[in-house]
């Protein structure tokens, strides 16, 4: 009996151990808080009339004192790795979307650019029109040698979500660009329109080799917070 | 050795100086020096590397990171801090510098350091005795399996939260490969390293092994390759499989550092770790045990060391090629420089295949070893078991392409590795034919040891039968890199492997600990696991039939049931493998002492007292019969008396719990 | 040396069979066989049904071909499981000595069996050389391409953490999910533009890693309308998870009709190098 007791404390210590590592696992793996895109009335749209929300983004290509960086926790991983030099997009990476509305995206991009791999990531896709403007002048392709970022919300086929694919580019500022106050350039503001259908979660991240290591896809490229996020529809 | 001393006492050895109290500085070395050197040598490493690297900066550089791999070369010089200063601080230094010195070891030294006369310390301590260094790899296996479990419980976690990231995506990334390396290092040692070290010298009839210090450098090289590899979490994971292929093992944070340091270390671990057990089993087996007369772990641990020995180098040499691409800015796998990732997956596969028979074969061999014992009748087929092991040892050279049948590398070679993998299940028929002929008309003894061979029977048929499948290409064209292949080698690695050692550590528990693994609460945990094996795997098989790819944390709602399923059955292992834990705690410490002979068996390990002394045997003995002679009329016999009279008094097996 | 105590003698005086079966060792191998012979049958019917029920649907001639050999490979096992299953269930149940504290008492000194064991060697040497002449057929079908239609190219990129297709015989339009027309062979010619892929379509049964600065090539005939998956099967970073994209097999004037939507043009032919998508420098 005795045996029975202990080994039942055993089991429960272990059980404790795990759950206490996935909590603070969970806890520490966090991402930044949610940004919910505003509901901006309805809009016609070649659908019928649906629901409108608008979102604003900014590309930084580092942290600076006029701009904290990324809000996520202060993990190890963010410590050593010098995140500060890292570009990341602002305010959040989480987004959340009202379902079956047309959503408008703003970004502010900030930061300079070179030449994307694949060309294909140089032309709006899975946007109302397949277009998108460009400092208001509306645009179809941007040029493959002067692309900074890119915004592409994956597909992720499940039979229980809608598939959904939308890739923007972000043309890059130049090189010398003059700084503002607040130790960035002016920014490029890029707009774009896209379609959600059902809910569903997805994920996005940027196509431009923007980060360290191999190829520039480590660093900021593979740390959800910075390049890369959660697109939830609900 | 001590047993030639007798025969040539006229003979003048000069024998170097006492000049201190027998050991001198190894008197206050142990775990504890060798952490706080281990932790100051890294951090003086890590200030002087940084100081050098910013000075090759050049001018205005504050610290390394001018560097374009400054930090990397940071980290690994503070890792190689970490493993020299563990290593001195443990005092594995202080043979070779007193020889170099000219104050050779003496005989009390020696003494010492093989832990005579000594409590409990001698287990924190560069201990040689074999019987301190068995029981050491036996906790740290123990200690492996508790983080890799731990890890296996947040994996199935993730996987059975099918509507959420309960973890983030690197951090997932960085689990399994953690999980799946932590494992496959405490698998490849859960047998070579407390059997093969504590058993395998008294049943070979030798009084310790060939070169104790070097045992004793195995097992401490492993203890200071773990840390390293345990910290990658905290240094931005592996974000890799165990596999760390490259090149996104290039763009891994830092913690892949931690990988390659832990795997270069444990590769000169296991390499000597071989070379001494090869050397003991081939040499220093006793008066008349001849290669017909060996007992078949011996034959397993021997076929195991050739393979580790061959193999691990290959590993170890690809990983350093690797670090070199992350330190020293080479190409050998950046294919954006002219590297080659097919070179890596060579490298990698050509230890990885064998590997997998590192593991399989001690199991093996083990139940061969005991199932004699508990059906009381003679091995079926000896011979036929030595050529299994060995033609698997063989065939396990040539295989090693089926793991790379899908990338392209070379089509035409998947014919002739196709005929290779299949061929190999030749080998392993027989070692199921010995199996099956010695369960023939015996009568089984149904303790926890003979059980746990009925369950590695039915969990080594499936794995076998699904490897069959896997080796064929056009199958493993649909099934390479899914879910099937994850279910596929936990059957043969856990199914076989595990669960197989789990027995072969309930039959050698009473001789090495001295009292018997608790029967009841073993069998709870043992078969509580089994259980939940059956339905984690089984369920996984139908996730990778279905089409799911392995190292995913989000899939298709397709694979939801499968994966419920299979996480219910990941907590049920959790708990069995918890209580048997709590079993082998309990038993270790307040269990039924056990008598010199713990099952009647018949090989030389019986034939000593237990607990063992401190030079296993008072006489060498001297083999005059085969070691699982049921059943004839000749018993065991041997040279001396004195360990005869012992002997009989262990003929009646005490009670159990 | 063996003691062949096992064995029965043999001699010109040997009783017919239908007495041997009557002695206790006859028995036992009846019994024995009872037991393999109706585990056979179970397991037979468990290993076929269990795969069908759990593949995707199949979608090309490839799959059709990795279905088949799976089932001959589920048929010829079955017997093996069972055999050693049955012997090893047997001896547990009807030899069991307890698990009293004690050992039971010696056993038959049985220590070899030439003949069986040279029976066990043969009989598994023969089962792996069906299943390997088979898998072997099996491997040249599925890479040969057939001769009576012509093949259509497509390029596959893969990169982090996306798929997407380049039809360069169609005026070289590039697309992120792949359409195929019905029964026309295509070569997929695959490469990655940053570490290594997989690309599997696991309706189809192909899969064929992406590696960085080479091509690869795989090659089927979709003989099936509808929806498939591409997965990506080595792990590939972040997102592996969701590389993935879907699929259509459709009829080919709806092919063509797809193609002219896209921009492209059937047939023209735009030489689109698959290797000149390279990582940077």
């Amino acid at each position: 009996m005795k045996r029975a007791l202990f080994a039942f404390l055993t089991v429960l210590i272990g059980i404790a151990v795990v759950a206490g590592t996935a909590l603070f696992v969970a806890k520490n793996g966090a991402e930044p808080p949610t940004l919910t895109a505003t509901a901006a009335g309805t809009s016609q749209t070649s659908n019928g009339e649906v629901k409108h929300a608008t979102l604003e983004l900014s590309v930084f290509p580092n942290a600076s004192a006029t701009q904290a960086g990324p809000n996520i926790p202060a993990s190890t991983t963010t410590l050593v790795a010098n995140s500060q030099q890292w570009p990341f997009y602002s305010p959040s990476t989480s987004i959340q979307l009202p379902a079956n509305a047309l959503v408008t995206v703003t970004i502010h991009q900030y930061d300079t650019g070179g030449q994307i791999y694949n060309n294909w990531f140089a032309k709006p896709a899975g946007t109302v029109g397949n277009t998108m403007t460009v400092d208001g002048k509306d645009v179809t392709s941007v040029a493959p040698s002067n692309v900074a970022h890119t915004f592409t919300i994956h597909q992720y086929p499940d039979s229980n979500q809608p598939y959904m694919y939308v890739s923007v580019p972000l043309p890059a500022q130049a090189d010398n660009a003059a700084n503002q106050a607040n130790g960035y350039p002016t920014p490029i503001d890029v707009t774009f329109s896209f379609m959600t259908g059902a809910p569903g979660n997805y994920v996005w991240n940027c196509e431009f080799p923007c980060g360290n290591g191999y190829v520039e896809f480590g660093g900021p490229m593979s740390q959800r917070g910075f390049m890369s996020g959660t697109v939830t529809v609900a | 050795m001590s047993t030639a001393v007798a025969i040539h006492e006229e003979a003048h050895v000069p024998q170097p100086k006492q000049i201190s109290k027998p050991g001198g500085l190894l008197r206050r070395t142990n775990f504890l020096t060798a952490l706080i050197s281990g932790v100051v040598t890294a951090a003086v490493f890590w200030f002087v590397t940084d100081k050098i690297t910013s000075a090759v900066a050049g001018a205005g550089a504050t610290n390394s990171m001018a560097l374009p791999s400054g930090l990397n070369i940071n980290i690994t010089m503070m890792y190689i801090g970490w493993v020299i200063g563990f290593m001195a601080g443990i005092g594995a230094f202080a043979g070779p510098i007193r020889w170099f010195l000219g104050h050779d070891l003496t005989h009390a030294d020696a003494e010492y350091m093989a832990g005579k006369d000594m409590g409990r310390e001698k287990f924190w301590k560069f201990t040689t005795d074999h019987k301190v260094v068995g029981i050491q790899y036996l906790v740290v296996t123990l200690v492996l399996f508790g983080f890799g479990g731990l890890l296996a419980m947040l994996i199935r976690t993730e996987l059975g939260a099918t509507w959420t990231e309960v973890f983030n995506p690197n951090f997932y990334n960085s689990i399994i490969g953690t999980h799946g390396i932590v494992m496959i290092i405490a698998m490849i040692i859960v047998i070579s390293g407390p059997i093969g070290n504590f058993i395998v010298p008294i049943m070979c009839g030798a009084r310790d092994m060939a070169f104790p210090r070097l045992n004793a450098l195995s097992i401490w090289l492993l203890i200071a390759a773990i840390p390293p590899l345990v910290s990658n979490l905290l240094m931005g994971g592996i974000r890799d499989g165990w596999t760390v292929y490259q090149p996104l093992a290039d763009q891994a944070p830092i913690g892949m550092i931690g990988y390659q340091i832990c795997i270069i270390t444990f590769a000169f671990s296991t390499g000597i770790a071989s070379v001494n057990l090869i050397t003991t089993i081939v040499r220093m087996r006793a008066a008349g045990m001849t290669w017909s007369r060996t007992p078949i772990l011996v034959y397993g641990i021997l076929g195991s060391s050739i393979m580790g020995l061959v193999w691990f180098p290959m590993y170890q040499y690809s990983q350093i090629l690797a670090l070199s691409d992350r330190t020293l800015l080479t190409s050998f796998f950046v294919p954006s420089s002219g590297g080659s990732v097919w070179l890596y997956e060579n490298l990698f596969w050509l230890l990885g295949h064998p590997e997998v028979y590192v593991i399989v074969i001690p199991a093996t061999a083990g139940l061969l070893e005991y199932l004699p014992v508990f059906v009381r009748k003679p091995l079926f087929s000896y011979k036929l078991a030595v050529s299994g092991i060995f033609g698997v040892v063989g065939l396990s050279a040539v295989v090693w392409v089926h793991h790379m049948y899908m990338t392209g590398w070379a089509p035409q070679s998947n014919y002739p590795f196709m005929m290779s993998t299949e061929m190999i299940s030749i080998p392993f028929s027989f070692l199921v034919l010995v199996i099956l002929g010695t369960m023939w008309r015996g009568k089984p003894w149904k303790r926890l040891p003979m059980m746990a061979v009925y369950a590695v029977v039915w969990n080594k048929v499936i794995g076998g039968i699904t490897g069959v499948y896997l080796s064929d290409t056009p199958v493993d064209q649909y099934m390479h890199g899914s879910m099937f292949v994850v279910a596929h080698f936990h059957y043969m690695l856990m199914g076989a492997g595990l669960f197989g050692a789990m027995g072969v550590i309930s039959y050698f528990f009473p001789k090495m600990i001295g009292r018997y693994l608790d029967e009841l609460w073993g069998s709870i945990g043992f078969w509580t696991a089994f259980a939940g094996f059956q339905i984690t795997f089984m369920s996984m098989f139908v996730a990778g039939l279905q089409g799911m790819p392995r190292r995913v944390l989000q899939f298709d709602s397709l694979f939801n049931i499968s994966n419920w399923i299979s996480t219910i059955g990941a907590y049920i292992i959790g708990i069995g493998m918890l209580i048997f834990l709590y079993a082998i705690i309990d038993s270790w410490r307040n269990g039924i002492p056990a008598p010199d002979n713990p099952w009647g068996g018949k090989t030389l390990e019986n034939f000593t007292s237990t607990p063992v002394p401190h030079e296993n045997f008072p006489v060498l003995p001297v083999v005059t019969s085969g070691p699982y002679d049921f059943g004839t009329p000749d018993p065991y016999e041997l040279a001396d008396d004195a360990i005869m009279q012992k002997t009989e008094g262990a003929e009646k097996v005490s009670a159990r719990s | 040396m063996s003691y062949d105590i096992d064995e029965l003698p043999e001699s010109p005086s040997r009783p017919p069979l239908s007495e041997r079966l009557k002695t206790p060792e006859g028995q036992r191998i009846v019994k024995v066989a009872t037991v393999v012979s109706v585990l056979t049958v179970l397991l037979l019917i468990f290993c076929v049904w269990w795969p069908l029920i759990s593949l995707p649907p199949t979608m090309s001639d490839t799959q059709a071909e990795v279905k088949s050999t799976l089932l001959i490979f589920s048929i010829a096992s079955a017997p093996v499981m069972a055999l050693v299953w049955g012997i090893a269930y047997y001896s547990l149940r009807h030899w069991n000595a307890g698990s009293g504290d004690t050992p039971p008492e010696d056993g038959p000194p049985i220590r070899d069996n030439n003949r069986l064991s040279l029976a066990w060697v043969v009989g598994s040497a023969l089962l792996t050389a069906f299943l390997l002449v088979w898998g072997l057929a099996a491997l040249t079908s599925t890479t040969t391409l057939p001769t009576d239609a012509k093949p259509l190219t497509i390029n596959v990129i893969g990169q982090q953490w996306l798929w997407n297709f380049q039809y360069p015989e169609d005026g070289g339009i590039t697309s992120n999910d792949l359409v195929l027309p019905k029964d026309r062979p295509v070569i997929f010619n695959v490469t990655s533009t940053d570490v290594i892929h997989s690309f599997w379509i696991p309706e189809m049964g192909i899969k064929i890693d992406a590696n960085p600065r080479v091509t690869t090539t795989t090659l089927t005939t979709p003989d099936t309308l509808g929806v498939f998956n591409v997965r990506c099967a080595e792990l590939c970073g972040l997102n592996h998870s969701y590389m993935e994209t879907s699929g259509r097999v459709v009829a080919p004037t709806d092919f063509d009709q797809w193609v002219k939507d896209q921009g492209g043009s059937p047939g023209m032919l735009v030489p689109l190098d698959v290797n000149k998508i390279e990582p940077k420098e």
